[in-house]
């Protein structure tokens, strides 16, 4: 019998989804030697009422359950407890089922402050609200903050090839790839010691010749541009160049701290005034938690703790 | 009445916890929920240090240098003065008081400067809490 597998997103765009169908051909192998059991946003499958009265819905059981997105709804995490209960192996799938990805940058106000804003008319006119605004959860969570999970894949979206290489770890029983070190590990730009002490408008251009690979570039960094590949995990682009750095612009954070505990604001002002970079010429410097602000690191503001 | 406030003191070998043993001998009174924690240098306290402490429940967080231009290390304090720029600035974006941490300068020699920091630093914790009760009080 071949093995199963459940897909699930809760507070997710489908990017993360879409990223595992952009695996090309390999993905056909790989879905012959799996049973996809339950995939709703490819698959029309139903959420059945289950037989027990305690439990608010059933989904079918899983060798390996795949989750994407972070959790902001009270449906969301009734949705999460069933994978939990249902799937043997719990992968979180992306930033936002991870570290909160971007919805969680919603955390920096209230609930009622969000829904007044988002549901709020252009005029002076009160917007509609929802009847009720209490199933929305105090704030966008990670998957990890609300059940334990046994692999985290970071990524917004993760690589294919990483989607892949860690469900083909658990079904030859391998052990799942080691998380990696840091973007620049595999960043090939120059780099030359001291650059810019000041931090230009992520509006600049690079320097670089265009007839020149990544290579011959220097350091984004070193040119002053806020590029956050020494906090943020590496792997988008395998053993090659970052994404970001492969279009010449700076990488954005999207992969998540690199320790899983780790935070990318602290750590990216910190390696600045480290280097004697003006870490207060950044503009805007809260938006450094853009992709990880679960776990209680983006706070509503003027909250003194 | 209510505990005095828990501090983490990270004192420089060379020097602030050179002043804290001093104290000790010269049997110097200050608050005795002071935990220091002994670092070789000053600069080495990473800011993530310091948000761990109070994420842990500490209610303020101390580094303790060598004045500038005496460290051991010749730059290590400017490394901290650096470094406590980025905590001040983070630690109300994360939420917290920007009140709860310190970077303070004491040599070998000045226990009584060490003891008097100590004093400042929670009775500023007091305060801070009796802020935060009225305030509290007021909105419920
Ligand atoms: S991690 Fe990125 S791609 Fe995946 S659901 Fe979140 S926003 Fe979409
Ligand atoms: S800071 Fe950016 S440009 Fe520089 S090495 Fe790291 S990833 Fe590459
Ligand atoms: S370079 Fe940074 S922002 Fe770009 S894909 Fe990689 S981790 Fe994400």
């Amino acid at each position: 019998m071949k093995p199963k597998l459940s897909f699930e997103w809760l507070h997710a765009c489908s990017g993360c989804e879409i990223a595992l169908l952009n695996y090309g051909e390999p993905l056909l192998a790989l879905l012959n030697r799996v049973e996809i059991v339950h995939f709703p946003l490819l698959m029309d499958h139903k959420y059945t009422r289950p037989e027990r009265e305690d439990l608010p819905l059933s989904l079918p059981e899983a060798d390996i359950g795949l989750v994407s997105g972070g959790v902001a709804h009270q449906e969301h995490l009734t949705v999460l407890h069933e994978m939990r209960r249902q799937c043997r192996t719990l992968i979180a799938l992306g930033t936002c089922a991870t570290h909160g990805g971007i919805p969680a940058m919603r955390n920096q106000w209230s609930t009622a402050d969000t829904l007044q804003t988002v549901l709020a008319a252009g005029d002076t006119e009160p917007g509609p609200m929802l009847d009720e605004p209490s199933l929305f959860l105090d704030r966008v969570y990670s998957v990890d903050e609300k059940v334990p999970v046994e692999v985290s894949l970071p990524g917004c979206p993760p690589q294919p090839e990483l989607i892949a290489a860690i469900i083909e770890a658990l079904l030859n029983k391998d052990t799942v790839p080691p998380a990696n070190k840091s973007v620049c590990e595999t960043c090939p730009t120059l780099r030359k010691g001291k650059g810019q002490t000041t931090i230009r408008r992520f509006l600049d251009n690079a320097d670089y010749d265009r007839d020149q690979p990544v290579s011959r570039m220097r350091c984004l960094l070193e040119q002053g541009l806020l590029c956050m590949g020494p906090v943020t995990a590496g792997g988008c682009g395998g053993k090659d160049t970052p994404l970001c750095l492969r279009a010449r612009v700076p990488c954005r954070g999207c992969y998540g701290p690199v320790r899983p505990g780790g935070n990318q604001l602290l750590d990216m002002k910190n390696a600045l005034a480290s280097n004697g970079i003006d870490h207060r010429s950044i503009v805007d410097r809260k938006s450094l938690l853009r992709f990880s602000g679960a776990h209680g690191l983006i706070q509503p503001a003027g909250k003194r703790r | 009445m209510s505990p005095e406030p828990k501090i983490i003191a990270f004192c420089c070998n060379w020097c602030s916890y050179a002043a804290a043993d001093l104290a000790g001998i010269l049997r110097l009174q200050y608050p005795g929920s002071i935990r220091i924690i002994r670092v070789m240098c000053s600069g080495m306290v990473h800011p993530e240090m310091v948000l761990h402490a109070l994420d842990k429940g500490a209610d303020g967080v101390m580094i303790i240098g060598c004045h500038p231009g005496e460290c051991h290390y010749l730059t290590g304090n400017e490394m901290a003065l650096a470094r406590a720029e980025v905590i001040a600035d983070t630690l109300e974006d994360l939420g917290y008081a920007s009140e709860r941490f310190q970077l303070t300068w004491v040599s070998s020699a000045e226990p009584e400067r060490l003891v008097e920091a100590f004093r400042t630093m929670s009775g500023r914790l007091m305060l801070l809490r009796s802020e935060q009760q009225t305030s509290y009080a007021k909105k419920n």
